[in-house]
Parts: C-alpha cells; structure tokens; sequence
C-alpha cells in the first residue's frame, strides 16, 4: 500500500502536467491525446477570455477584433495564478494592453470622453 | 445523515434573471452558485424566494475537492455560512480538480479515474464533510478529454466515492451526455453502476455539437439526448429533484418556462 502522501504527490505532478499543458504551452503529458488537449485548451482559454470580455466591456470595446489575438498572446504567456480572481485577470489584461500601447490609459480616455 | 427533502423542479438563480426567476411559474426551488454571495448579504431576489419558502441549495464550484492539494478550509467555510444564511438542505460541488501546480484552470476539471485519485478525492471529501452543517452532493462533470490509465468506470468511480463517504450525488445528464458523446462512456451502464437511491437531485443544461465534440456551454437550448437521459433515469429512480442550469446567452422567460415544462413532462411519463 502507498501512503496518502505519495499519492498525493503523484497526483499533483499528473494535475499539474496537464494544467501546464492546456493553460502555458507545455508539452502534452504522455498517454493524453494531444488533438483533445487542443481542443480543451481552446475552450479553457474561450472560457477566460468571456469572462474577462464580460468584466471589462470597456477594454474589449476598445480593441474590437484585437481583443482576441491580443487576449490570447496575454492568457497563454500569464496563465492564471490558483487563488486569484477573475477580476484581477481582467485588470492585468488591461495593464498588459495598455503597456503594449494597444489600449488608451484610463486617465487619458476620461479627458477625451469630457472634451 | 438523514435524508434529501422532495425538491421538485427547479431552475438555477443568476443575478442575470434573477426577475425571472422569481416570475417563472412552477419553480420548486432554486440553487445559487456559493461562490458568488455573502453569507450577510444575500440579494434581495434571493431573500425574496427565501419569504416564498422556496429552497435555496448552494452550489459551489471551487472546492477542488478532487485535487492534490488538501481541501482549502476558508473555502468550505464560505460555502457552510452560505448554507447556514439560506438555510439549505444540503450543498454541492463538482467530482473534480479545478487548481494544480499554482495554477488555476477556471474551470471544473476531470480527475484520473484511478484508485490514487479516488483515495485522495475521499479523503479531501471526508475533509469537506466534517466542516459542513448539511449533507454534501458530489456532481459529475463534462469532459472534453479522457485521463489516461483509467481503473474504473465513472460509474464504479462515483459509486465507490458515495460508499466510502456516505456522500450524496448530483446527476448532470448533460455532463453524461457530453461523456457519452467525447468520451464513449456508456450511459446506460453509468444508471446501472451509481447508487440510485444516493441520488439528491439532477441537473440538465444546454450544449452544443460542434466537429463531433459536445460542449456543456449551458448557453444553449437543451438538447433531446438530455431528456432522453434524463428519462433513462426516472425510469430507475424517482429523484427528489430536477433543476435546469442556464448560465449565458439567456433566453426569453417563454422559452426557460418551456424547457422546465419539458423536464415536467418527462418526470410525469413514469409516474
């Protein structure tokens, strides 16, 4: 018999292998078949990607049809972080943007919306 | 533990419908997803169902009961005071891992349906338990993608995680039916190998078809393969309850009001 310690460790490395693999690039962990990896890494990434679209109207207004390729080169290159919120994702998108000169600033974008 | 109350059938409150809710005729109960109230404030649409004395079940989504890493206890908490706020029945969450190797997925992943993955995800359960007011129910999840090394049928797997927790399930014959479809698990086999009479309630939600792929996007219109399944079980077992989830692309009240008054007409053909 093994303990609950081995296989909690054993378990950890299997979760995740395949978490790096449909959230950062990593190679698809043996025995899983990579078209299905694939295909649930899009939808993971669809997933983040409304969510963050719901959050902040704003942001995805603004980058209309960039949204997405811009959303996606952010969410691969940062996957999200166990224990952080939705909302952070969604304001480290839009820093990430506006680092990028994608996006106008918040400041800026009030004083054209006054003038 | 005693036993689940007779629910009838309900529909899942969001804040986006919440007016529907409250309007929808034949409303039974409601379930509220735990992660997203305060247990010291609860909106007023789900005060105001509470007032009707309909039953209020939390449900939670980020227990991760079936990851490595040992049950995080603010997070039972959380969903304890929810129970206790709305006085609940019982609670639920998802037979799956939602964080692993500091990342978090945001979604409910599917667990390894090995004896390692059952021994750790019964021992986070039992966790669970121990710090819950009310009976917990474990619901099966949609796969896009199967584990490899697999040791057990879903079916073996949830029957043996009910047997050494004394946990109650949730069935969701969309996620069975997105199995069936992506995965070739074997419907009919699955009803034969779960312990009917542990069965707290069922879901059924909408989905989508696309390139041979069922995906559970609870944002479209549930399809007759669900019903179908979900009369496969009413054919076995009576459940104490049936609940619709509709989570985005939200309908008209008509439309919610049908696929309820669909889920009834499949209950009353086995009376």
């Amino acid at each position: 018999m093994t303990g609950e310690r081995d296989q909690r460790e054993r378990l950890a490395a299997a979760q995740a292998g395949l978490l790096r693999a449909l959230l950062a690039g990593g190679d698809v962990p043996e025995g899983f078949d990579p078209q299905r990896i694939a295909v649930e890494a899009r939808a993971l990434l669809a997933k983040r990607r409304g969510i963050v679209a719901m959050l902040r109207p704003d942001v995805a207004d603004e980058l209309g049809e960039r949204f997405r390729p811009l959303f996606d080169a952010y969410a691969t290159a940062h996957p999200r972080e166990a224990g952080s919120r939705a909302r952070q994702d969604a304001a480290a998108f839009a820093e990430w943007a506006e680092e990028r000169g994608e996006l106008t600033p918040p400041r800026r974008r009030w004083w054209r919306r006054g003038g | 533990m005693g036993g689940i109350p007779e629910l009838g059938v309900g529909i899942g409150w969001r804040p986006e419908i919440d007016l529907t809710v409250e309007r929808l005729p034949g409303v039974d109960f409601v379930e509220v997803v735990a992660e997203n109230l305060h247990a010291d404030d609860l909106p007023e649409s789900v005060r105001v169902l509470l007032d009707r004395g309909v039953p209020v079940l939390p449900h939670a989504v980020s227990l991760s009961l079936g990851g490595a890493d040992p049950v995080d206890a603010h997070r039972v908490e959380h969903l304890a005071a929810v129970a206790e706020a709305v006085g609940s029945p019982l609670v639920s969450d998802h037979v799956c891992f939602v964080r692993a190797g500091g990342l978090d997925s945001g979604h409910l992943m599917p667990v390894p349906r090995t004896r390692d993955a059952l021994d750790v995800l019964v021992s986070n359960v039992r966790a669970a338990q121990a710090d819950l007011p009310v009976p917990l129910a474990l619901e099966n999840v949609a796969a896009l993608l199967e584990w490899p090394d697999g040791e057990l049928t879903e079916g073996q797997f949830l029957a043996d995680l009910v047997e050494r927790t004394d946990c109650w399930l949730l069935i969701d014959v969309a996620n069975l039916h997105a199995n069936a479809v992506n995965l070739g698990t074997d419907a009919s086999r699955f009803l034969d190998e779960i312990p009917l009479e542990r069965v707290a309630y069922v879901h059924v939600a909408g989905g989508v078809e696309h390139e041979g792929i069922y995906h559970d996007t609870h944002a479209h219109a549930v399809r007759p393969e669900v019903l179908e399944l979900l009369g496969e079980l009413r054919s076995r077992v009576s459940p104490p309850g049936v609940l619709l989830e509709r989570d985005e692309n939200y309908p008209a009240d008509s439309e919610l009001a049908r696929e309820l008054a669909a889920i009834r007409a499949v209950l009353a053909r086995h009376p």
